[in-house]
């Protein structure tokens, strides 16, 4: 520690910093757009959401209180809305997992790299397309008179429609839909990064395929794996037009209350509150993540 | 030789159903917009232009579509002059403040972009600058969420960038502006297009942050969609999709040719 405060005072001498000193002008606009519009907006939600509660009212009236926090844990409509958020972003998650590890493997493994890029334009290319655009083409598939139900019908398999949307299963299927490449994306560069011959060496060794796989490649792998959860569940649980569209208002999860709250009953205390605890959940996930981190990197980190 | 090959049968197999998870909504908006019939049905009617033609006379959908395309514009223009600085920055300084900056500058992907769009309409409700229900309050916050993206590409490429070049134009008598802008910025260039895509992208198909920021006269792309869909299913809004799956595909496109992908995906 010592040595290295020493090494620092030292580069300082030598002027190894001094180099460039009028570096900071390059940053100063950045961070003054992002104190005045990130950091006291998100400050003044703060604030707001534990202002007394007074509906149709925005301006700061400075009565602190707890109330709007001891609401949404007291009442069943926002608890459950808490817990049916997190309960989505889990499940969410996990089938990202499940669905995306085998098409990352294919494209940081696969030994034709034109077959690679193409997979990756497309994981991409499916990312960045507006959401509710790649949701009119779910809702065409998946509604009552939508593509799957008249064709199971006309083939006579199912005399009704089944209920694939405007439940948590819509739901459930257009935040997979959505958050999918996060997951393949965070996995490709995990698994890329570790070295095929150690597969190899477990597999001549003796091992099957799927034990190599088991106890070589998927721990190895561990650091994208928790990266892309993290990634999934925190947009999925703060997905509002999936939860809106896909479950038509009959799946209520947070960002839907704090919308109604605000838009149409103007309690912007208590939707500023649902805000703090959406943002809360997120942070929590990422402490989550973090230990998850450290316990695999072992006494590394 | 299915035993050689690197990648097992059922990962092949799985890989598959991802990728029609994937693609096959963007498959069905592009046939509905093709469409001849007001639905979509299996099997389909046949092709006709209608809807594509009716996307040009819409009095909401070609609007919105200009609209978001100029919004993404003026926004990219800003985040990437911004996002630019502020990555030279971070790859050069040696400053403690790095990490901290770092972090801040990735803030607004992780937030969710309902609360992050109620933060600043509480705030631009507060300050009482006009910025509530303006173009410029809209700016803002697509400003604010596409920035990360600039910053981490430009980063990406500027770490790669052997800062000796630059200062062998110095020593040869540059000034800093003449070295930065005939040395680095042509060798960074990429990273900063591949930046300047992302941004664009991630600002024309923004919802969650514009929800609360959008007026009735000022409805870009997205939101005017999601209000149609709320009633019907409206061609014309599958028509000006397939426009929207376009631009994203080209540019996709384009990206790739700018930046390594590959180095891009490892550096996540």
């Amino acid at each position: 520690m010592a040595e290295l405060a020493l090494s620092e005072v030292h580069g300082r001498r030598t002027g190894g910093r001094r180099l460039r000193p009028t570096l900071w002008w390059l940053v100063t606009p950045a961070i003054l757009f992002f104190v005045l519009f990130f950091l006291i907006p998100i400050a003044s939600l703060f604030a707001i959401s534990f202002d007394k509660g007074a509906q149709g009212v925005i301006t700061f009236q400075g009565n602190l209180t707890l109330d709007n926090f001891a609401r949404i844990f007291t009442r069943s409509l926002y608890y459950e809305a808490v817990w049916r958020s997190v309960w989505l972003g889990a499940t969410v998650s996990v089938l990202c997992l499940i669905i995306g590890y085998p098409l990352a493997f294919v494209i940081a493994r696969t030994l034709r790299p034109g077959a690679a890029l193409l997979l990756t334009i497309l994981v991409l290319a499916s990312m960045q397309l507006d959401m509710v655009i790649r949701l009119y083409g779910m809702m065409v598939l998946m509604g009552d008179n939508g593509l799957i139900n008249t064709a199971l019908m006309k083939v006579g398999l199912i005399s009704a429609p089944l209920p694939l949307m405007y439940n948590s299963f819509g739901v459930i299927v257009g935040l997979v839909q959505v958050t999918l490449p996060f997951m393949i994306l965070s996995l490709v560069g995990a698994i890329k990064s570790i070295n095929p011959s150690l597969e190899e060496a477990a597999r001549s060794l003796g091992s099957t395929r799927w034990h190599a796989m088991r106890t070589v490649t998927w721990p190895l792998s561990l650091p994208g794996v928790y990266a892309g959860t993290l990634l999934v569940f925190a947009l999925a649980i703060s997905s509002y037009v999936v939860p809106a569209l896909m479950g038509g208002w009959k799946v209520v999860t947070l960002p839907i209350h704090i919308y109604q709250q605000i838009a149409e009953v103007g309690r912007w205390q208590f939707g500023a509150a649902i805000g703090v605890v959406l943002f809360g959940t997120s942070l929590l996930a990422m402490a989550v993540y973090i230990l998850a981190l450290r316990r695999q990197a072992g006494g590394r980190m | 030789m299915g035993d050689t090959s690197p990648i097992p049968l059922t990962f092949r197999l799985v890989s598959g159903v991802a990728l029609v998870i994937l693609l096959t909504p963007v498959l069905i908006v592009v046939l509905s917009g093709l469409n001849s019939g007001e639905y979509l049905t299996f099997p389909p009617q046949g092709l006709s232009l209608k809807w594509v033609a009716g996307f040009f006379t819409s009095p909401i959908f070609l609007p919105a579509f200009l609209f978001s395309f100029g919004l993404a514009t003026v926004t990219t223009i800003i985040s990437t002059i911004l996002g630019t600085m502020a990555a030279i920055f971070l790859t050069r300084s040696r400053s403690r403040a790095r990490e901290v900056l770092r972090g801040l500058f990735i803030l607004p992907v992780v937030l969710p972009g309902v609360v992050l769009g109620l933060a600043l309409y509480v705030f631009f409700a507060w300050t009482k600058l006009g910025l509530a229900g303006s173009f410029p309050g809209l700016l803002i916050g697509h400003v604010l969420v596409t920035m990360p993206f600039v910053i981490a590409t430009v980063t990406a490429s500027l770490v790669d960038f052997d800062l000796s070049v630059e200062d062998a134009a110095r020593s040869l008598g540059a000034t800093p502006l003449q070295a930065f802008t005939k040395v680095t910025l042509p060798i960074i260039q990429p990273g900063i297009s591949a930046g300047t895509i992302f941004a664009f992208i991630v600002s024309f198909g923004q919802f969650e942050l514009t929800l609360f920021l959008a007026t009735p006269d000022m409805q870009p792309l997205p939101i005017a969609m999601y209000t149609s869909l709320r009633y019907a299913f409206e061609p014309t809004a599958a028509a000006a999709g397939i426009f929207a799956i376009c631009l994203v595909t080209i540019s996709t496109l384009v990206t790739s040719r700018l930046v390594n992908l590959k180095k891009l995906l490892r550096r996540r």
